[in-house]
């Protein structure tokens, strides 16, 4: 069991990476336009995080990492990704736990299933507030869970890195 | 069947993301302006989102000085021409005006007036992601800024309305956002319209003009404008040209496509009504 002061550290180097991140979603990914579809790579984020941290500290951070999404994005309603996040973390734990070992196909599984869940979810809120065309949607959706996936090429080799340097240092 | 600990620890988190989730709705419904939590945090981002937004920016000008040098050069022969144009229009309303307080006054109605005060403030983040068209800016209920007050640009296109006000930032949802939904008028008809963002159009950058009716007076060209009805928003804010009309799928009705006067995706500076007294 590692002490509290180490955990701490970890996590604020986790927290550093992910403002990072954040800045490549504002700088970088939200000015890259492909089909008029814009990449949204947030879900990514708790997804990886969950297969190299296991279910408890990933759900955490999921928790954290989408009230956070939920004060400062818009969202289809306040608590949509403090709920939505958590999901995917606690689905990507149990595939890295049981199915997949962790690496870059258990990424790249856990953050493609991470994306179509949040895209999926804000089809069927909108569906359900009345908003029409069903196949124009899903078609967003799916485009921006494609074009969100390139960003593993930065994200999973910057968790794995923290994951592993940090269970290594100790 | 006892559950194991993987699973009462899933269900406890769940439940407990479900739980802020509902404290959150509640913060936010009994708030006119902005929730707690929400204006706290966007306070503490709003310097970063400044930073970043200079940056933008400057990176923004910087390429554009040496990619968009040719581009510039012939818009600004063809807005020295419209330029022109526009001096012999503005010459004849001049005398127009002039004729209309003489009437007015002649017939005692009240002088016409149209007092707008403005806010200027900076656009910190664009939201525009494949679901909505929101933006934030850097004024809030400390400048007198609140919900339903309109955004327009430097010279008086629509941007769009606060949905959101902190107390150093507000939320503004764009003209182009699926949910917006603003009274319009048709300039040269007066027809009454509805300008409302769609989803397949968000991207496109367009919006429609709904309720036309069965036969409107409405035609590819004309200029659309806010029609101030109730009070909710001032009038003759121009909202956008018609691109083309054209039938809904169950041929009862007519729409338009509208394409919006301010270059939404460029925004740097805006300026927000927060108050106005308008005499016709």
């Amino acid at each position: 069991m590692l002490p509290k002061s180490y955990l701490a550290f970890k996590w604020i180097v986790y927290t550093l990476a992910t403002l990072f991140l954040c800045a490549l979603q504002s700088f970088v990914f939200s000015h890259i336009r492909i089909l008029t579809v814009t990449p949204f790579i947030y879900p990514i984020l708790p997804a990886v995080s969950a297969m190299y941290e296991g279910p408890r500290r990933g759900a955490y951070f999921a928790l954290s990492f989408g009230f956070l999404c939920d004060l400062l994005l818009p969202a289809p309603f306040t608590g949509f990704f403090v709920i939505v996040f958590p999901m995917i973390a606690l689905l990507s734990a149990s595939i890295a736990g049981n199915m997949l070992s962790p690496g870059f196909f258990c990424a790249l599984l856990v953050s493609a299933l991470g994306l179509l869940m949040t895209g999926g979810a804000r089809v069927l809120l909108q569906l359900l507030s009345g908003g029409g065309d069903l196949t124009l949607r899903a078609w967003v959706a799916l485009t921006e869970a494609l074009l969100s996936l390139p960003a593993l090429v930065v994200a999973l080799p910057l968790f794995r890195t923290i994951h592993r340097r940090c269970a290594s240092d100790y | 069947m006892n559950k194991r600990p993987s699973d009462r620890f899933g269900i406890t988190v769940l439940a407990l993301a479900a739980l802020i989730a509902v404290l959150l709705s509640i913060m936010g419904y009994f708030s006119v302006t902005s929730a707690p939590l929400p204006n706290l945090a966007g306070m503490i981002a709003a310097p970063f989102r400044s930073v970043s937004a200079s940056l933008a920016e400057m990176a923004g000008s910087w390429s554009a000085y040496f990619t968009q040098f040719d581009a510039l050069k012939e818009e600004n022969q063809q807005l020295k021409l419209k330029i022109a144009e526009m001096e012999e229009i503005v010459r004849q309303a001049q005398a127009d005006r002039d004729e209309n307080v003489r009437l007015r006054e002649a017939v005692g109605l009240r002088e016409q007036r149209r007092d707008l005060d403005l806010e200027s403030a900076r656009v910190l983040a664009q939201d525009t992601s494949n679901w909505s068209s929101l933006l934030t800016v850097n004024k809030g209920t400390a400048h007198d800024v609140a919900v339903g007050d309109c955004v327009v640009t430097e010279t008086g296109y629509l941007v769009g309305v606060v949905t959101e006000a902190g107390l150093n930032w507000a939320t503004v949802r764009t003209i182009l956002d699926s949910e917006s939904s603003i009274g319009a008028l048709v300039f040269r008809s007066k027809s009454n319209t509805l300008a409302q963002g769609d989803f397949a159009l968000m991207r496109e950058n367009r919006l429609t003009l709904s309720y036309l009716g069965t036969e409107p007076d409405v035609v590819s060209g004309d200029l659309i404008v806010t029609s101030g009805l109730g009070g909710y928003y001032p009038s003759d804010l121009v909202i956008g040209h018609v691109e083309e009309v054209r039938t809904s799928d169950n041929g009862l009705a007519q729409y338009a496509i509208l394409t919006p006067e301010a270059e939404l995706h460029d925004l740097v500076q805006v300026f927000i009504i927060t108050s106005f007294d308008i005499v016709d």
